[in-house]
């Protein structure tokens, strides 16, 4: 019952669309669309409910007990915030270009969405069951770089083309190493959708195959959210916010919300690919699959917010030298000795 | 091994993440505050004797002192203790002989207004009320000294009437001697 909630709710909804005799195509375009606003609900309650955990999380790692006030343990506060900031003046600075730099904003949920949409969170709960699903991912993965340049490029400000600078320079650094670690799995899996590569995982978890692989996506995947100890291109002390400096109101809002929206994403990727996605650990399948596989979403998340308040800031040519010089050939090793051990163990 | 100093600063924050947290919700939870702790001063009108030794004994002339006198006593009509000049030395509370002049513990002591930063300690009632104790005091204690005064004359005239007579008798008993 509980774990076909969803797609029985879709079917009792086809089926109505059905009864009603509407045109075939015009019943699948409205499925689709109720698909992609779920989708977006999901990642814009996941965006603020971050936004309210990271606070949490870091306050408790300083001995604080962070926002209490609003609502029930404060709950409601990033509700509140956004709202704030939606009632407030979005300036744009006078040398900038004005249509880029509002563009930037409004784009930045689109590689997320995009994204989302062939998530398989649950059995049979993929919105798109995409055939190149990994290979879609790390496509539209690379787009957000440009948005951010975007914004960069526009603000027509030094701090902001510095941080956009370095958001392109990192971010296709560090993509290197997060697609030659993706595709050791591959390799085991033979497949690139997502939905193949979770079954291929019931008897044992692509980690404990693949752990040089899981450690290298990980730090790239920090690294590709902008987060620290990868956090130069906001980089508060030396750049004020980077691409975000001149950025007020929803605007600013909207990156704050990616960004969480892109925590969520390389979350939800490492769990694909690392940790059995929806499938239950030890059999233990009296809960539905998409509870298994949120749950596992948030521990990798948690872990993320973990990481990020515990180290400081890497340094600009440390972090070019340890993408290109340490996991870079790292990753391709892992990958000859992934080949090697098939090519053994299939012979 | 390479990266043990990263497993060692996540293992702290892990241990700090499950440790009791230290803020405290201020105003509805309050820290105890150490013995010594010098406050919002307080002043105790009835107790003080105008002597003026807080206003020497203050290094920033905080404190502003006017007497009447009444009746020959030195009664205090103001007392202003101008806080924002305060350093909270205690040297003031330490040279009153009579603890008039006290600190309690009470540390939030912004005011809206500036003037209201000076704190008035007297107000014109106690001063009445103070300057007719003095003056009913006064009365009274004139009072007992005339009664006292005119008991006494009584007495000595008593003693005198007496001596007198006593002094008659001996000259008659010297008489018959």
């Amino acid at each position: 019952m509980l774990e076909n909630i969803f797609v029985s709710s879709l079917n009792w909804l086809k089926n109505l669309m059905a009864a009603v005799e509407l045109p075939a195509p015009l019943a699948d375009m409205l499925i689709l669309v109720i698909k992609l606003a779920a989708i977006l609900g999901f990642i814009l309650i996941n965006a603020l409910w971050l936004v309210y955990m990271e606070r949490k999380v870091s306050a408790f790692i300083q001995g604080r007990i962070g926002p209490n006030r609003v609502g029930p343990f404060g709950l409601l506060q990033t509700t509140m915030d956004v709202l704030k900031l939606i009632s407030k003046e979005i300036i744009i600075p006078a040398a900038a270009d004005k249509k880029l730099f509002l563009l930037a904003p409004l784009m930045i949920f689109v590689p997320p969405l995009a994204i989302f949409a062939i998530v398989p969170f649950g059995k049979g709960m993929a919105a798109i069951d995409l055939n190149l699903g990994v290979y879609y991912f790390v496509a539209m993965a690379s787009l957000s770089t440009v948005i951010i340049w975007m914004a960069g490029w526009s603000s027509n400000n030094k701090y902001a083309l510095l941080g956009g600078m370095r958001v392109v320079a990192q971010m296709v650094s560090y993509e290197m190493p997060l697609i030659l670690s993706m595709i050791g799995v591959i390799i085991l899996t033979g497949t690139l959708n997502m939905n193949g590569i979770i079954q291929a995982q019931e008897k044992v978890w692509f980690i404990f195959l693949q752990p040089v692989a899981a450690t290298i996506y990980l730090i790239a995947a920090l690294a590709e959210t902008n987060r620290t100890p990868f956090d130069l291109v906001e980089g508060e002390s030396e750049i004020i916010s980077g691409p975000f400096t001149e950025y007020s109101g929803m605007g600013f809002a909207f990156f704050f919300l990616a960004e969480y929206a892109n925590v969520l994403l390389v979350s939800v990727m490492a769990t694909t690919l690392f940790f059995g996605g929806w499938l239950a650990p030890f059999g233990w399948t009296f809960l539905p699959s998409w509870f298994w596989f949120i749950f596992k979403v948030y521990i990798m998340v948690f872990i993320f917010m973990w990481v990020r308040w515990t180290f400081p800031r890497i340094r600009v040519d440390q972090l070019m030298g340890f993408a290109w010089k340490v996991l870079v050939p790292l990753a391709i090793a892992n990958i000859f000795l992934t080949g090697l051990g098939k090519y053994l163990f299939l012979s | 091994m390479f990266g043990k100093g990263l497993l060692k600063g996540m293992k702290i924050t892990m241990v700090r993440f499950f440790k009791p947290k230290e803020t405290v919700q201020y105003p509805e939870v309050r820290l105890p505050l150490p013995d010594r702790f010098l406050g919002k001063p307080e002043f105790y009108y009835d107790k003080c004797i105008a002597c003026n030794q807080c206003v020497a004994a203050c290094p920033n002339n905080v404190i502003t002192l006017k007497t009447e006198t009444v009746e020959k006593k030195k009664i205090v009509t103001q007392y202003y203790f101008d806080q924002q000049y305060c350093l909270f030395c205690g040297l003031c509370a330490e040279a009153c002989p009579k603890d008039a002049l006290k600190f309690t513990k009470d540390f939030e002591l912004t005011q809206y207004k500036r003037q209201d930063i000076k704190l008035k300690f007297v107000n014109p009632e106690q001063v009445a009320k103070k300057k007719a104790e003095v003056l009913q005091a006064a009365l009274e204690k004139q009072a007992a000294q005339e009664k006292q005064a005119a008991q006494e004359k009584q007495a000595s005239a008593d003693k005198q009437i007496a001596s007198e007579k006593q002094a008659a008798g001996n000259e008659a008993a010297a008489g018959v001697c």
